[in-house]
């Protein structure tokens, strides 16, 4: 009869022959440097005409080139990145020289000019119709003049192209041989030929992005190997991960910043930057009561702005003096109504023949952040004899009552509303002209000077012309009635000691290709 | 027996159909255009104009949905909005991670829940009975994503013994194991307590039946009376339990999934919703739904097996 042979040894030794076979695949990964950074969201579209969010730009920026490139830092701006020699020899007139001997992926030979031709024309064609394509809505077309030169040639000057279209993603080159052959000129995740510093090695769509090094690459080497993309939807989720070591840079919500400055994880640093996005609270202008610009200016001088920004951002986040971010050109330097004076409103409220207050509305996206906000104004408001009920609701919602055309949107009176931007003031002006009402112009706010002045400003090559138009705009606006600006906000993020992050000013882009081990 | 099965099936499939008409009406009941939320400030009118028809979004409401309820019959859930592969396919390629989460949460809640049950039941009203109790109770208060969370902070941040992301790399089954670990541990606790209750409280009533009281009385010994003729009469309400208790081992999954940021059914639909990939939102609640009728079906026709008096029933 065979004997039991199963011992404590034996079972003592499962564990160990488990972890064995584990071992190997680990030891070797850490033999190359591996980058393992944090996403938000999936990778989702990697053709730069129709990219979809932060994770599809930071992915494109590593397997892609452009002329130029974003610079990282504290202070926006660009380098130059395929181009060894690029300048705008006029208002309408951008020269450009290829850096030669880059190569494209798959065997499509070397980048050429006409690739910069293909692929700024293919944005700027409205047949392509691109969901970026009013980043190349000025471009005439692109002049081939030599095999590595081009002139990139506009209908009128467009000063953002310096700051938004060419050194973000819409400035990206294609290959024309590789990308024209595709139905519909268009590619989603399997792009058919790359030029950037990395590689796509492995895409487990949902999970991850493994890049590599890419061999062809002849421009800076970059410091890592392999730049694992991980995707983790919480944001709790990913500071737990992190602590566990399983990730080396993330993103960490606002809440959390005071806690991790007092009690940073061990070997680690917290990075807070400010936003380019900007939040406000906004009053429709044709209906109600608030039709009447003395009780919008009440509302102006009721609100206490500081305190709320406490109560939702827990001291993290600046008070804005406008929509245009503090790292951007067009930032005022101070509100007009500094602080709250609720004898003042209620004098205002008064003279409008509202003395004993009224009811109204406060609608707002359903977050945490949003409410806390919500109900902190309605605190302030009910101060002055003002009583607003908070309405929580989808963006969706937000954007479909806006453009009621049956006018239910007399029926929301207040809305605090965030907007995401381009490092270009006119991507913040852009949603308040009297165009945009029904549509992005939730106040309904209309000026003409306002509407001429964001038209003049972005064709404006003088800088100290185009600050004074912006902060002009902005004056506008707060004189409205209709808007308080709440604050930008800001982007923090923890990366441990032994990693040098490399982001955007914003501190939302990652630029891989400058990351490095401290 | 075959007419209990197919008027259980019958009523499975009406069950789906009436699913499948309230999920499609609360996505499209929704405030809002789905058009102009999916692509955001940065949409022209052609663009918008382009995906409702892509979508099928001008045609009227019924047409649509008797379009989504025929092409889910046949298997076409429609494509996901932003990278265009099938719908189908998307699920089904997350569904493996739900179904072995789910199913070794409920491998910790049968494993832990029926021996303590017992045991609670052989010990009645001992010291033994009462701490049980405690825990078992304690183990159904505590919400599996706060067990998920401390697991989370004490296994795998403090003592680093387990992975805290995750479901591991595909072809390397004993890391995926080794994944799955705290994951399923937190999802079953609850269900722990569940069926340790059941069980001890069948087995109770069980133990004071007149067959116990015979092979007693025959001088069986204690441990067979116990696991041989009490359990298997006490284990019947914990079946059907299972059945319905899937479903919310499902729910409960979500939760997990993204606390432990395991691929899955529940977090493609999260970020589905933040998206706003309805495709992909109404593709993967239909076939948990389908699921979860399929369980409960299943878990009938066991029960009806195991005890004749339930068929009868119907």
């Amino acid at each position: 009869m065979p004997r039991n042979t199963l011992t404590r040894r034996t079972i003592l030794a499962a564990p160990a022959l488990i972890g064995a076979a584990i071992a190997p695949r680990e030891a070797a990964s850490q033999s190359i440097k591996v980058l393992k950074t944090r996403s938000l969201l999936d990778v989702a579209v990697l053709d730069p005409a129709n990219r979809i969010s932060v994770t599809d730009g930071d992915v494109m920026r590593a397997i892609f080139a452009g002329l130029v490139t974003q610079k990282s830092g504290d202070v926006w701006g660009w380098d130059k990145d395929l181009a060894v020699e690029i300048e705008q020899s006029d208002p309408t007139h951008i020269r450009f020289q290829l850096r030669p001997g880059v190569a494209w992926s798959n065997g499509f030979g070397e980048v050429m000019a006409d690739d910069v031709k293909f692929s700024y024309e293919r944005m700027a064609d409205p047949a392509f119709k691109a969901a970026y394509r009013t980043d190349w809505d000025f471009l005439d077309r692109v002049d081939v003049t030599g095999p590595h030169s081009g002139v990139i040639v506009l209908k009128r000057p467009f000063v953002p192209l310096w700051s938004s279209t060419l050194p973000a993603g819409s400035g990206l080159i294609l290959c024309r041989k590789a990308v024209e052959p595709l139905e519909g000129r268009k590619f989603t995740l399997d792009p058919p030929a790359t030029n950037g510093p990395y590689r796509i090695k492995k895409l487990d769509p949902r999970r991850s992005i493994t890049l590599e090094r890419n061999p062809l690459w002849t421009g800076k080497r970059p410091a890592y190997d392999e730049i694992q993309y991980i995707q983790i939807v919480d944001s709790n989720a990913a500071e737990i991960a992190y602590q566990a070591g399983e990730i080396d840079f993330t993103q960490v919500p606002l809440s959390n910043v005071p806690r991790l400055r007092k009690s940073p994880p061990p070997n680690s640093r917290l990075h807070v930057a400010p936003s380019l996005a900007y939040w406000w609270l906004g009053m429709q202008s044709e209906a109600g009561p608030f039709a009447d610009i003395r009780v919008r200016r009440a509302v102006q001088y009721a609100l206490d702005v500081e305190m709320i920004l406490d109560g939702t951002f827990l001291g993290v986040a600046e008070r804005a003096t406008g929509f245009i971010a503090p790292s951007l050109l067009g930032r005022r330097k101070a509100n007009k109504i500094v602080k709250p004076d609720p004898a003042r409103a209620r004098a205002l409220l008064a003279e409008a023949g509202l003395a004993r207050g009224f009811k109204t509305n406060i609608g707002v996206r359903n977050s945490t952040e949003f409410l806390s906000a919500a109900q902190i104004a309605a605190a302030s408001l009910a101060e002055i004899g003002i009583i607003a009920e908070v309405i929580p609701f989808d963006a969706g919602q937000q954007k479909a009552l806006a453009g009621d055309k049956n006018g239910r949107w007399k029926e929301m009176g207040i809305m605090i509303s965030r907007f995401t931007m381009q490092p270009d003031p006119s991507w913040a002006t852009a949603w308040f002209v009297s165009s945009q009402i029904g549509e992005w112009n939730f106040e309904r706010f209309s000026n003409a000077e306002f509407d001429r002045l964001h038209e003049e400003a972005k064709g404006e090559l003088d800088q100290a012309k185009r600050q004074a138009m912006y902060e002009r705009m902005q004056d506008i606006l707060e004189e409205s009635g209709s808007y308080v600006f709440l604050t930008n906000g800001a982007t923090a993020s923890l990366h441990r000691n032994s990693v040098k992050p490399a982001l955007s000013p914003d501190g939302q882009f990652q630029m891989w290709s400058d990351f490095a081990p401290a | 027996m075959i007419a209990y099965v197919v008027n259980r099936l019958l009523l499975a499939v009406l069950i789906v159909l009436v699913a499948m008409v309230i999920l499609f009406s609360m996505i499209h009941l929704v405030p809002g255009d789905p058009a102009s939320i999916v692509l955001g400030t940065r949409a022209t009118p052609e663009l918008v104009q382009a995906f409702r028809e892509r979508m099928g979004l001008d045609d009227p409401l019924a047409l649509q949905m008797l379009r989504f309820i025929g092409r889910s019959l046949a298997g076409d859930l429609g494509q996901d909005l932003f990278s265009n592969a099938p719908v189908a396919g998307v699920v089904a390629r997350e569904m493996p991670h739900t179904f072995a989460l789910a199913g070794l949460g409920l491998g910790w809640s049968v494993a832990l829940g029926i021996p303590l049950g017992c045991l609670s039941a052989a010990y009645r009203n001992s010291w033994t009975d009462r701490i049980l109790g405690v825990a078992a109770v304690s183990a159904i208060a505590v919400p599996s994503f706060v067990v998920a969370i401390y697991t989370l902070l004490v296994f795998a941040v403090g003592l680093r013994w387990f992975p805290a992301l995750g479901a591991g790399p595909d072809g390397q089954p004993l890391t995926q194991l080794w994944h799955l670990v705290l994951p399923s541990f937190a999802l079953g606790l609850g269900w722990v307590g569940y069926i340790c209750r059941l069980v001890r409280a069948s087995m109770l009533e069980v133990l004071a039946e007149n067959h116990i009281r015979t092979a007693r009385a025959f001088g069986l010994p204690e441990r067979r009376i116990l696991f041989r003729y009490a359990l298997t009469v006490g284990v019947l309400p914990t079946v059907t339990l299972l059945g319905s208790g899937t479903g919310r081992l499902l729910s409960g999954a979500v939760f997990i999934e993204i606390v432990f940021n395991r691929p899955g059914i529940g977090k493609l639909v999260l970020e589905a919703v933040n998206t706003r990939n309805y495709p992909i939102v109404l593709g993967a609640v239909l076939i948990t739904t389908i699921t979860f009728v399929l369980c409960t079906l299943v878990a009938d026709v066991v029960a009806a097996l195991l005890d004749p008096r339930v068929r009868e029933r119907l």
